[in-house]
């Protein structure tokens, strides 16, 4: 008679450390929504989202124990999730645009996901009428650049131009505003 | 100077066409603008959930990919789903992500019926395409029309697990819970969601097209 996994078992990944297996699907479907979540918002669109939450859970899942707890589960995917998101923007644009911190998001796992516009609003609040209005028409109104620059009434290169010192600005008084 | 504005707004226009944005060798200072541009973007109510069709996919990359079978998803009780309904059953070879079974009783569909109702026209069957779906509120029922296939369907557009007005969700086509991440589908089936509790189907509302219009019987 055969030992081993059994046919409901399949697909399961045997464990490192012991004879229980790793129910990887439980892991993967517990936890693919919030890391998903969270690489989206440190990149902003979909496609890298989902490429980089793949990785992460490529890389992953056949290096959990299945005695861990889903508290050390979820630590070691953000862990990983860290790491392959630092490796993109390495290998995208030689600089880290965005990164992730454990204590942050462990901390906001506690928490419903909050709103990010009321954050947004008061940083635009704050910033000179022309920039608010480049970063409303192109973020918020998603126009292109032709548009924004017709409805502010000034040429397309000069939008591009507002438009990067509109974040410049927006981006210290991020820091200013806080959370 | 310029090349780095020109390429900075070449990197927002695909942010905002939700591409992946093309990569540059990037400087330091441009860094806190791109992640500004992120912040700004995931303002977009577009930002947020995973497809179910990723989420299922990737799936089934894990399992083969770590030479494991692909286990076969778990899926939902159609008959019980659907017993009250009167929608064609497909919604989900493509679409359903792998969750827990709903086989229990307290997961079928269910009508809303109000006791004393009166037909109330809520879109013009032609601003609803297939596939596509429409936010209608009453007054007193919010809720969703749908066309699937060409069947127009309403559902309850309140989450049943805490009563969270659902959210249209065109790209993904199907209806996000804002509060706790669950999503439904346009037959009102819950596509995936992240709370241990059960969660019922949406109920469906009895519907019809009259001269064009598409009316839902509410109160």
């Amino acid at each position: 008679m055969e030992s081993g996994s059994q046919p409901g078992e399949a697909g399961r990944f045997q464990v490192i450390d012991g004879d229980r297996p790793l129910d990887w699907e439980r892991v993967y479907r517990d936890h693919v929504t919030s890391i998903y979540r969270l690489l989206y918002g440190k990149v902003g669109n979909q496609h890298d989202a989902e490429d980089l939450t793949s990785q992460v859970f490529l890389e992953a899942l056949p290096r959990l124990r299945a005695s861990a707890s889903g508290g050390e589960i979820h630590m070691y995917l953000v862990t990983t999730a860290k790491t392959v998101l630092a490796g993109h923007w390495r290998r995208r644009l030689g600089v880290q645009v965005t990164e992730i911190d454990e204590n942050v998001v462990t901390a906001e796992a506690q928490t419903p996901p909050s709103d990010p516009l009321p954050r947004i609003r008061r940083i635009l609040a704050k910033l000179p009428a022309n920039y608010r209005r480049v970063l409303e028409l192109r973020f918020l109104e998603r126009c292109s650049v032709g548009e924004t620059a017709t409805r502010m009434g000034i040429s397309a290169g000069n939008a591009r131009v507002v438009q990067y010192r509109a974040l410049q600005r927006a981006a210290e008084l991020g820091q200013e505003v806080g959370v | 100077m310029n090349r780095r504005i020109r390429r900075v707004s070449r990197w927002i226009d695909d942010l905002l066409h939700d591409r992946s944005p093309r990569g540059f060798r990037g400087a330091e200072d441009e860094a806190t603008v791109l992640a500004t541009a992120i912040e700004l973007q995931n303002a977009s109510p577009s930002a947020g959930l995973p497809d179910p069709q990723f989420v299922e996919s990737l799936r089934q990359r894990i399992a083969r990919e770590t030479q494991g079978e692909v286990p076969h998803a778990p899926r939902f009780s159609r008959r019980a789903l659907l017993a009250s309904g009167g929608l064609a059953a497909a919604t989900a070879a493509a679409g359903v992500l792998v969750g827990e079974r709903l086989t229990s009783p307290s997961t079928a569909q269910h009508e809303l019926v109000p006791d004393a109702g009166a037909w109330t026209a809520v879109a013009v069957v032609s601003d609803l395409p297939e596939g596509t779906a429409r936010t209608f509120d009453t007054g007193s029922v919010r809720g969703f029309i749908v066309n699937r296939g060409g069947s127009i369907a309403a559902l309850s557009g309140v989450c049943t697990h805490l009563g969270c007005l659902l959210q249209l969700n065109t790209a993904a086509r199907r209806l996000d819970c804002p509060c706790h991440s669950a999503a439904f589908g346009f037959d009102g089936s819950v596509l995936f969601k992240h709370m241990p509790d059960t969660l019922p189907p949406l109920p469906l509302l009895e519907t019809r097209v009259r001269n064009g219009q598409i009316e839902v019987l509410t109160v």
